[in-house]
């Protein structure tokens, strides 16, 4: 392995790397290890068995995976580390995914209708009044929505292994199987466990930020962002002003390149705030967020403190042979907001829909190509949402002047109709063109007007 | 300005009382707050007046009955000395927005107050982050001072600068042109290669005013197509660049 060739990513960039962004590396591959990309048709067909799939990892990716391929003839494994296991998450899913997942409603703890978005400066906006009456922010509990979708996935046929993956030993030809290695948990608390070795045709790697799938084909690494929540129990009162209400707080602050969010669960709140460059200074932040949203959460109980990292953009490499990442390992991660749970599904689903098509339901081997055309579709569809939530946070989320014109711009009701038609739905629609220009001319006021109260504030002293 | 804010708010959170109040004024750089003396409440009489009052210095014992501190098992030092800090206070700051009938000056209307003051409050907030209360909220939006009092407070000041940079460097360039090629300033605006000069020096003094902007721009640049290239980065390698690779 050391013998590889480390071809560094900013060797694609003219200037020298900031010092701020670690180093992003893409590894090459050992050459014996490449596949050739070729038409499945050409595959050999399996004989006496179904192709056998392993997805690693059994969040909202795995579970959404497992389901569709277990539904349509493959033979599924999904091995997650712990079952019960109660995620640090912001906890939000759009409206779309209700539908496309077939959620029953009563995994929804919350339906928010409202958010309000706070300004440096203390300017707060509602947002929400264009939503339409069916249309909300669904809370969930990680934990149910987790366990939901892997049931389901058992209930089609995949085995759900209570396990650790540990390693995976790639195979040195075609034919060859992959050899996972894991560490098998029989159920009682504080078991050693059992090591085990299981062999699949083809693996997903659905096992989040720190994806040791990733790992073992070399990846690469990508920017993360740290999120530091805490959950906070307050009175009965003050949940009332959160009943279906999340508030978004922006500014230096509370986070130099994100924001910091109150969002309303079950029976309580979730304050927290996150970052990536100035990830020492997390504590201080949430400090000032919750000094920020003091007065609503005043006299409430900490009764958890969590933390997470959060993707910033895709590994260099999602997939190699039959191996592909799809949700938090691949890192789909939307900028902006930070939205992770339904690209995760979503690219599970896409991820198993390549693998069936590729292999006929299961009757033939599948090859790299076959995954491709995941990535392919996946790149398609979604492109255009991140593309215009990275340029949304490069532009707004730059400087206090940029977050106060944000959350002015906020106010406007095509903006809001806009943002949550994109979200709610996850299409990027092209609105009118009149309005278009209208915003246009409207940010670019908000811009220049925070800019010179900007220029205004470096000539005082207070 | 903003990791300044940053440490002033984690020195006030950390550190107890007394400290709290000595070292905001020591941290910032030159800046002196006549009214931030220690254990000191300092009232201000901002009735009637349209002077511009900032700070009152709360007495911690006061605040800190009035409110309950979460309990919380693991920590104890960050959630009482929230209450010490200064809060925002203007006589024209009334109900979350500013009243602008006390703008008035002679009978018309001196946007340029407005202006000042909302920095100076803007200003006030970012050291001192102050928690946004629902009793109060702010509801002032900046789109209400008209575009020509915008331009006229920052716009015009600027353009006059970036203008008499552009004729004095004009002014010589046209000179020096005409000492070494002969060509007066008629015959230069003629030509074209002369006129494509103008225009780069015209853009040069407009975009590269400091020497950080090149550098600025330059970033500027890389991150816009930073993210494209990481998402491309998946497709990098589907080419083959060798022959050994296929097998």
């Amino acid at each position: 392995m050391a013998s590889m060739a480390l071809k560094s990513f900013t060797g694609l960039r003219q200037s020298p790397q900031e010092q701020q962004h670690p180093h992003f590396i893409a590894q090459a591959l050992p050459r014996q290890q490449k596949f050739r990309v070729s038409a499945a048709k050409t595959s050999p067909k399996l004989t006496n068995r179904n192709l056998r799939v392993a997805v690693i990892g059994g969040g909202p990716a795995g579970g959404a995976a497992a389901e569709t391929l277990a539904k349509n003839g493959v033979e599924t494994f999904l091995i997650e580390r712990k079952l019960d296991n109660c995620k640090p998450c912001g906890g939000a899913i759009p409206l779309c995914m209700v539908g496309e997942f077939d959620l029953p409603l009563d995994i929804i703890d919350r339906k928010v209708t409202k958010m309000k978005m706070i300004s440096p400066s203390n300017v707060a906006v509602d947002i929400g009044q264009t939503l339409k009456p069916h249309e909300y922010i669904g809370m969930v509990r990680r934990e149910v929505l987790d366990a939901y979708l892997r049931e389901r996935a058992e209930k089609n046929g995949a085995s759900v292994i209570n396990g650790l993956f540990m390693k995976m030993d790639l195979p040195r030809n075609f034919e060859q199987p992959y050899v996972l290695y894991y560490t098998e948990y029989d159920g009682t608390k504080g078991g050693v466990g059992e090591k085990r070795t299981l062999e699949v045709d083809a693996v997903i790697g659905a096992d989040g930020a720190n994806s040791r799938v990733a790992k073992s084909i070399n990846a690469g690494d990508y920017d993360y962002a740290i999120a530091f929540q805490e959950r906070v129990k307050i009175p009965d009162e003050k949940m009332v002003y959160y009943e279906n209400l999340a508030e978004m707080y922006v500014g230096d602050d509370v986070s130099p390149d994100f924001y910091g969010w109150v969002f309303p669960k079950c029976d309580h709140v979730a304050v927290g705030t996150g970052t990536v460059t100035h990830k020492g200074d997390i504590k201080k932040f949430q400090l000032a967020t919750r000094n920020r949203a003091k007065d609503k959460i005043l006299g409430g109980k900490i009764i958890r403190v969590e933390a997470h990292p959060i993707p910033e953009h895709p590994r260099p490499r999602r997939l190699s042979g039959r191996v592909a990442l799809v949700g938090d390992a691949a890192g789909y991660v939307t900028k902006c907001s930070g939205e992770g749970i339904y690209f995760a599904a979503k690219s599970g689903r896409m991820c198993a829909e390549a693998i069936i098509e590729g292999s006929e339901n299961g009757t033939r081997m599948i090859d790299e190509g076959d995954l491709r055309k995941y990535l392919e579709k996946w790149d398609k569809t979604y492109w255009p949402t991140y593309k215009v939530l990275d340029v949304l946070q490069k532009v707004f989320y730059r400087s206090n002047p940029a977050r106060e014109a944000f959350v002015e711009m906020c106010a406007d009701e095509y903006v809001q109709k806009m943002t949550f038609d994109s979200y709610l739905y996850k299409k990027v629609v092209p609105g009118n063109p009149l309005e278009d220009l209208k915003l246009a001319v409207n940010t670019i006021g908000s811009l220049v007007r925070a800019n010179a109260l900007r220029r205004e504030m470096d000539k005082l002293t207070i | 300005m903003a990791s300044f804010a940053i440490s002033a708010s984690s020195q006030r959170a950390c550190s107890s009382n007394h400290v709290t109040k000595k070292q905001p004024s020591q941290t910032r750089t030159g800046r002196s707050l006549g009214t931030k003396q220690v254990s000191n409440v300092v009232a201000l009489n901002v009735d009637g007046q349209k002077s511009l009052d900032i700070v009152e210095q709360q007495d911690k014992s006061s605040k800190s009955s009035s409110r309950t501190s979460k309990p919380n098992v693991a920590e104890n030092d960050d959630l009482d000395t929230q209450s010490s800090h200064p809060k925002f206070n203007d006589a024209r700051w009334k109900n979350g927005t500013w009243d602008l009938n006390m703008f008035v000056k002679d009978g018309k209307m001196d946007w340029d107050a407005v202006i000042v003051a909302e920095a100076r409050r803007r200003k006030f907030l970012e050291m001192y982050p102050d928690s946004a209360t629902n009793e109060e909220p702010v509801v002032f939006r900046s789109s209400i001072i008209p575009w020509w009092a915008w331009l006229l407070h920052s716009y015009l000041p600027q353009a006059e600068l970036l203008n008499g940079r552009a004729a004095m460097v004009g002014f010589f360039m046209g000179y020096i042109v005409d000492a070494l090629t002969g060509l007066d300033v008629v015959g230069q605006t003629g030509n074209f290669i002369c006129k494509a000069g103008v225009f780069v020096t015209v853009a040069g003094i407009i975009l590269f005013r400091k020497n950080e902007d090149f550098q600025n721009l330059k970033n500027l640049a890389d991150e816009a197509t930073l993210y494209d290239k990481q998402w491309q980065a998946s497709w990098q390698d589907q080419k083959p660049s060798g022959p050994g690779k296929k097998i």
